[in-house]
């Protein structure tokens, strides 16, 4: 689960890690309050779960769309303005009536940031972060993420920040510095303040770079995060060290001893679909952009479903991993959400029971169908436990389904059921 | 006898809730040897009994293992005491721990492989359908037992419903398997498929493996280097995600597309130069195989295996 800038900002200060004064605002009100306080140089950042803000563009929603292929056409255009006319998400202001101006078509209710991150629907602007400029003497990029090979925390660290670490790795990796950490020592203030030295600060900025990075390890461990990432921090023209820009994942696994991560979820920047899928218990569900619905078991299965799909010159809408099925309500839930996507033209379902019961599953098709007047046809294709009882439920049902054993057999009756665009003849009984 | 398991396999089960019993009673039928149950407050009483089948159920691992040397732990335990169990079992110096919970929180596994480094506990999983072993008739896991046939092929996987799909396809093209491992889908996870290959290399029982991977990590490209350095056995190889969109997470949490390293035709690129023959097609795992069984004069006939 991603945060805001603003939250991760929070979580740092909150542990003694340095950010800028500043704070987020909804409200022109509140906008005023945080301008007088720390302007008037300021720079005002949108906040978003999407990257590519400070390269992308404030627009209209019903602009989103276009904007979103201009930046993906021609990306060098919209790279890294931050003044002048034609500005992204991240603006630089001078006195509070400026600030507001800038401040304004952020918060408007139709507008959307677009980067080449958000899709072409853009993101909504959740709320805006007002900081106090730093002057910069240098950028540093610093980053804590799990490192699945060696089970272990990895710091990626680099001399060269403010820019795309990836693009850093690929032109000059010997400026990337890699870190494992030991979790058992965990990474304390010295560890800390050697890796400062190997980024060459100077000595004035050692100790505080050094205790910077073992409050953000504490970040890292206390919030049970996959990634804390800060690019860039900043050597100041006096000489501190500051975080000015902070992105924190959180482990969803891990949110039963977080209250759920309650407070630090906006569910505004989620897909509403996806949402449902949760509500519903439904494993995983994504939108896409072809017109198969899919609903599968098993997160590997369902992209080898996409892909056979694919190889059979098919376009999946979607993927959904249901998880493990035991009860009906969840398959019925799972179509519901197949059937209300207006893409879908044919729908495949492929379950191959281990924990999951496919005589379970073949109940809630049968239900769906007749509770949803599903009219798309439907391909079904059912293996693994119980697989007896849940054909000949399907059978006995006498719904206009077609049905195959085999993955490749199934995908190709999928394929071709969407380029019918026939619809599903009434259940028989 | 193949990898992993054989028929000294001594099960203990921990956590008896309702997935837990169903999922026993079916090894219990498959013929797994099941020595102990652990389940804390367990409301059976002191043993759990199932047809002709019973065994007792201890308060903790160490004191089950004591009393009947089990030597292989399957865990069925919910997500928040998922890890706290596979240290229990490291504790109690259970040589292969099989863990099948999905969710365990990710700073929970770097504790625990830090416990497992120096210890005498391998593990497989989590977030995985275990091992099962035809021959021996041990099933350590969820897996539908019906698909499985005894052969000369081995199966390891990242994903749980793929291990089933292929084998599926292996067992209707006449082909058995001797052990099948899904090792995973997590970030973090025990042994990787690396290391199943090495154990498949030195096992007189397989003459081939099935490798099936998916988008995200580097989990593939390390199996690659292995088969290119000491692997004399054909591999059969097929990575899951290809038409995956770059930068979404697709249900498992280990596949995230994270650089160029991590999409699937960089994986396949790296296991064909490695001499994996690739099955482009989920769909065609069971022909490709036996092409190269063939190929290779490994084909036996079913029937032909005791």
């Amino acid at each position: 689960m991603n945060i805001h800038e603003y939250q991760a900002k929070q979580l740092f200060k909150s542990r003694g890690v340095p950010v800028p004064d500043g704070g987020a605002a909804t409200t022109e009100r509140e906008a005023r309050e945080l301008l007088k306080e720390h302007g008037p140089d300021v720079v005002i950042k949108a906040q978003v779960h999407a990257g590519g803000r400070g390269k992308g563009r404030v627009v209209k929603r019903d602009r989103a769309s276009r904007m979103y292929n201009d930046l993906r056409r021609e990306p060098e255009r919209y790279e890294g303005q931050i003044s002048g006319r034609r500005r992204g998400g991240v603006r630089l202001a001078s006195g509070v009536e400026e600030a507001l101006k800038e401040f304004r078509p952020f918060m408007d209710k139709d507008s959307r940031l677009v980067s080449v991150q958000t899709g072409p629907e853009g993101a909504p602007i959740s709320a805006v972060l007002i900081e106090k400029q730093t002057s910069i003497a240098k950028e540093y990029y610093f980053s804590i993420q799990v490192d699945g090979a060696n089970g272990q925390p990895l710091i990626v660290a680099s001399a060269e920040g403010g820019q795309s670490i990836e693009e850093v790795n690929k032109t000059n990796p010997r400026a990337v510095l890699r870190i494992p950490v030991d979790p058992t020592e965990g990474f304390p203030s010295f560890r800390g303040r050697s890796l400062a030295s190997q980024l060459g600060l100077p000595s004035s900025a050692i100790r505080p770079a050094g205790d910077m990075f073992a409050n953000l390890y504490r970040v890292f461990t206390e919030m049970d995060a996959s990634l804390v990432e800060v690019n860039p921090f900043v050597l100041t023209a006096n000489g501190a060290v500051v975080a000015i820009d902070g992105k924190v994942g959180l482990d969803d696994n891990a949110s039963f001893r977080h209250g759920g991560y309650e407070e630090w979820r906006d569910r505004s920047q989620e897909n509403p679909t996806e949402i449902e899928a949760e509500e519903a218990n439904i494993g995983s569900y994504i939108k896409l952009d072809g017109d198969i619905g899919c609903v599968v078991n098993g997160a590997g299965l369902a992209m080898a479903t996409m892909d056979t799909l694919k190889l059979h010159g098919g376009e999946p809408a979607n993927f959904l991993d249901i998880g493990t099925v035991n009860r009906k309500d969840r398959v019925i839930e799972a179509l519901r959400i197949i059937v209300n996507d207006p893409d879908v033209k044919a729908i495949f379902i492929n379950i191959f029971g281990g924990l999951a019961r496919v005589d379970i599953v073949a109940e809630g098709v049968v239900d769906a169908v007749r509770e949803l007047e599903i009219q798309q046809p439907l391909v079904v294709r059912l293996n693994g436990s119980n697989v007896e009882e849940g054909r000949r439920v399907l059978h006995d049902s006498g719904i206009d389904v077609q049905t195959a054993d085999e993955l490749g057999d199934a995908a190709e009756l999928a394929v071709n059921a969407a380029r019918s665009g026939k619809r599903r003849s009434r259940v028989t009984n | 006898m193949s990898i992993l398991l054989n028929n000294r396999t001594r099960l203990l089960i921990q956590g008896l809730g309702n997935e837990g019993q169903n999922q026993i009673r079916r090894s219990l039928d498959y013929g797994t040897k099941v020595v102990a149950g652990v389940h804390p407050g367990f409301r059976g009483g002191d043993s759990f009994a199932y047809g002709n089948h019973s065994f007792p159920v201890f308060t903790t691992v160490t004191e089950a293992v004591e009393q009947t040397q089990a030597n292989c732990t399957i865990i069925y335990v919910p997500a928040p005491g998922a890890a706290d169990a596979i240290l229990e079992n490291i504790a109690a110096e259970v040589p292969l721990i099989v863990c099948i919970t999905e969710g365990v929180p990710v700073h929970d596994m770097i504790r625990v492989r830090t416990a497992l480094a120096n210890s005498k506990s391998k593990l497989i999983g989590p977030n995985c359908p275990g091992i099962i072993q035809p021959a021996s008739q041990c099933r350590v896991g969820i897996h539908p037992p019906d698909v499985f046939m005894a052969g000369n092929v081995g199966v390891v996987s990242r994903s749980g419903t793929l291990v089933y799909e292929a084998v599926d396809q292996l067992t209707r093209a006449g082909i058995g398997q001797s052990t099948c491992v899904g090792v995973g889908g997590d970030p973090i996870i025990g042994e990787q498929q690396q290391a199943i290959l090495r154990r498949f290399q030195s096992d007189p029982d397989t003459d081939a493996v099935v490798l099936i991977g998916e988008i995200g990590g580097l989990a593939e490209q390390a199996a690659a280097a292995y088969i290119k350095r000491s692997m004399t056995k054909p591999v059969v190889a097929f990575i899951a995600g290809a038409t995956a969109p770059p930068g979404r997470r697709m249900g498992h949490a280990g596949a995230i597309i994270e650089g160029e390293a991590g999409t699937a035709e960089a994986k396949l690129a790296a296991l064909e130069a490695a001499g994996a023959v690739i099955s482009r097609s989920p769909a065609e795992i069971g022909s490709t195989m036996r092409r190269v069984l063939e190929e290779h004069g490994k084909y036996q006939l079913p029937g032909s295996v005791d």
